[in-house]
């Protein structure tokens, strides 16, 4: 039995132009694997095919995937995507087998009475790759939570908010909304410090996504060509206000907890520490 | 109302009214002079010079954070939650339904609201509490302008979700309420805040303030104090339970009365839209588990609260009538509320069904939804592929998102104790429980003792256990055990 193995680009781009690819072939699911990325073990008797992102091909798998698979799991799998996990493009892959194989939702007789309908395909936590992108997805839902509470703004000089972070699972694109919509009046950027991509949101406009680029990611937002520098955390000038409310907020931080209640744990189990290197009120300790 | 806009200056000094002070001038200050002083601020615009404004510099801003921080830390509430609001692209802010927690105290309590007192000068004496009128402790006022100054500089940066204001009572009630009314309004109209903000109403203020700043506020609270009555009078003589449940009744009115008017008109201003909450003091008075219990299930049905918070009683001040509390905060005891608070909310528990007048209190080895199970074995175990939702809620070690997982998956399939293992049961409780296709996990007797001893041979992992210590040590020797589970049984 021959075995497929189609090595994708690790984007969502890339990964649903593999999903394309793998029905293209015409073979029984179970001999088509998706991969991400540079393969180790290769394995005999399987035949690899690299897979080039492709656009059209792309929109089409997103458009089925949202149309007969519903809104969740297309949301679940976008996130899923967002994992730097090397099997979530197999298990992408073949929980859409599993929700197109399940019965449309218009059909009828005895059966669609009884059997769940497509858009109930993330219900079935029995399918281990269904199983797999539920997990992946619920992590990088929390995560993208998580900065959404601990993420912190710093003040630049020049009035631009100011936020690094470095999540596991790439989240940027759906914490950036919510501070879009906090924040409208607001000069601010995000950066991903370990991917290299900066989120700017300039005051009363859109917000946009710069990726690798370290430099003029300011000039978009001020119209001020004077500053190309690449950023790195010395060469920040934090503005007069910006250490006032630090340390208001720090003391602030200090003097709400009660010393009988004392906690470590319960503080580390709710605010782990890899967070806390970005958050002001840990700073300088 | 507008009026008062102009009345921003007030800045009344530390220590200006301590009553039991050494200063002899300051101990005379009587409540006309607070308000005649009030009104000269009024008309001049400047606090007067010498008298009881006898300070010279005004308070850092720093230190009133401190004070009136520090002052208001023993409000439990923190939740930003109940209330999903988008920015309308003018101003700042937004609020999310689930509600956001910011950072995480050394206490492990959540911070997402900047909680602080408008002021900690009060009139009232009430024994718990550390800002009442016969404590000797720096006393602090901000000005609504700092209030709204700092909520802003805190929002923009994430720190804060929104504003928690609370206050000691200056002059009365009613003009408390009007200086959190005027900080509330200016950070919503002039600072254009769409976030957060709940405010505490005070018992004995005028109906109508309390209306007005509904209409502003999120949420609002009226704390209960203690759970009954009498306890209210021994440890809090200013206050009584006809005027704490009063603007209760009437934020309860205002919130249904709203929710007809913007069925009517769709734009109707909306009056705290993420409801009311209260708090009471646990361990201070002899209450059992299950009168508060009993009280906060009227609470819930009767004023249709949205919360209900316990607060273990935390040992501030010196007095006969507080119990004292060598152990520390009975944190276990509120715990225990905490979870039965849930099983009444989530999980369609009544508190009759948890506790009676026999057994008033809870296990303290074993959680109530344990234990309750432990006392209803007849309606066990329950067969995970065919029991409808409110049976399956009712398994120890199912919560309300495995259940309505399991709900869900099997409708695709059977499900197997493996498949419950990913939905996110807990097996080693739910096993004792549950059947899956008729059969049990392992071959167990279904028999109180039993069961009962294996429960408790399971560490319970408890929230505030320090250094992952439980309060019992592991022990080599059975008798430990022995002891125990009889005592469990017993109780």
């Amino acid at each position: 039995m021959e075995e497929y193995y189609l090595i994708c680009e690790d984007s969502l781009e890339g990964i649903f132009t593999g999903i394309y690819d793998a029905y293209l072939k015409k073979k029984p699911h179970e001999q088509v694997h998706l991969c991400v990325g540079e393969e180790e073990n290769y394995r005999l008797f399987a035949v690899y095919e690299e897979c080039r992102p492709d656009e059209t091909k792309a929109v089409k798998v997103a458009r089925t995937i949202g149309r007969k698979l519903g809104t969740e799991a297309y949301m679940s799998i976008c996130r899923a995507l967002a994992s730097p996990e090397a099997d979530k493009a197999e298990a992408v892959y073949k929980t859409v087998v599993a929700g197109l194989s399940m019965q449309s939702s218009r059909g009828c007789g005895l059966h669609t009475v009884f059997a769940p309908a497509r858009g109930q395909v993330m219900g079935n936590l029995k399918n281990p790759f269904v199983h797999r992108v539920f997990e992946l997805a619920r992590f990088t839902a929390n995560e993208a939570h998580y900065h959404v509470e601990f993420l912190r703004f710093r003040e630049l000089e020049n009035g631009i908010l100011y936020a690094p972070i470095g999540p596991k699972n790439n989240v940027i694109t759906f914490i950036v909304p919510h501070f879009a919509d906090r924040l409208p009046l607001e000069n601010f950027v995000i950066h991903d410090t370990l991917r290299e991509i900066y989120a700017l949101h300039p005051a009363g406009g859109e917000w946009y996504l710069v990726s690798g680029g370290q430099e003029s990611w300011n000039n978009g937002l001020t119209g001020d060509n004077a500053t190309g520098d690449s950023l790195t955390d010395d060469r920040f000038n934090f503005s007069q206000e910006e250490k006032k409310y630090s340390e208001l907020f720090t003391h602030f931080f200090h003097t709400i907890a009660i010393k009988e209640r004392r906690n470590d744990q319960l503080q580390r189990n709710m605010l782990p520490l890899r967070y806390r290197k970005y958050m002001t009120e840990f700073q300088g300790k | 109302m507008a009026a008062d806009f102009g009345r921003t200056e007030l800045t009344v000094s530390e220590s200006s009214r301590r009553v039991r002070s050494n200063v002899a001038q300051e101990s005379a200050v009587s409540q006309d002079n607070i308000i005649s002083y009030r009104n000269t601020i009024l008309q001049n615009g400047t606090a007067p010079g010498g008298g009881i404004a006898s300070h010279k510099d005004p308070m850092p801003l720093m230190r009133k954070l401190e004070i009136l921080s520090d002052a208001a830390k023993y409000d439990v509430s923190c939740s930003s939650s109940g209330v999903e609001r988008k920015g309308d692209g003018t101003g700042i802010g937004n609020t999310s339904k689930a509600g956001i927690c910011h950072s995480f105290s050394a206490d492990g309590r959540c911070i997402s609201l900047l909680k602080i007192l408008f002021t900690n000068e009060c009139i009232f004496d009430c024994k718990y509490c550390i800002n009442r009128r016969s404590n000797d402790v720096p006393r602090a006022s901000f000005t609504p302008d700092e209030i709204c100054e700092l909520t802003i500089q805190f929002y923009r940066r994430n720190y804060i979700e929104g504003l928690f204001l609370s206050s000691g009572i200056l002059g009365s009630p009613s003009d408390t309420m009007e200086l959190i009314y005027e900080a509330v309004y200016k950070l919503r109209t002039v600072y254009r805040f769409q976030g957060y903000i709940h405010v505490k109403a005070i018992p004995g203020a005028d109906p109508e303030l309390v209306r007005r700043l509904g209409l502003l506020a999120d949420r609002m609270s009226v704390n209960l104090e203690l759970p009954t009555a009498e306890g209210l009078k021994t440890l809090a003589p200013n206050k009584h339970r006809k005027n704490i449940l009063a603007p209760m009744r009437q934020i309860q009115q205002g919130i249904t009365q709203n929710k007809n008017e913007i069925a009517v008109y769709r734009h109707a201003p909306s009056f705290v839209p993420a409801g009311q909450s209260t708090q009471m003091i646990i361990g201070a008075t002899p209450e059992s588990d299950y009168q508060i219990m009993m009280v906060a299930e009227s609470l819930y049905q009767k004023f249709e609260l949205k919360r209900v918070y316990y607060s273990a009683f935390v040992s501030v001040n010196e007095d006969k009538d507080l119990p004292a509390l060598p152990g520390g905060p009975p944190l276990l005891r509120e715990h225990r509320l905490y979870q039965a608070d849930w099983l009444l909310r989530f999980y369609g528990f009544e508190a009759g069904e948890l506790l009676s007048e026999a057994k008033p209190n809870f296990n303290v080895l074993l959680d109530p939804k344990a234990d309750w199970a432990l006392r209803h074995l007849e309606q066990f175990p329950v067969e995970i592929n065919r029991a409808d939702y409110r049976t399956i809620l009712r398994v120890p070690g199912i919560g309300v998102k495995s259940a309505q997982r399991i709900i869900r998956a099997r409708r695709s399939g059977n499900l197997n104790f493996e498949d419950l293992k990913k939905i996110g049961v807990t097996l080693k409780r739910a096993l004792y429980f549950i059947t899956c296709n008729g059969k049990m996990m392992y071959p167990t007797k279904v028999e109180e003792d039993y069961i009962t001893r294996n429960l408790i041979g399971e560490k319970e992992r408890l929230p505030f256990d320090r250094d992952g210590m439980t309060y019992r040590q592991l022990s080599l020797f059975d008798d430990d055990q022995e002891f125990l589970w009889k005592q469990a049984i017993s109780s």
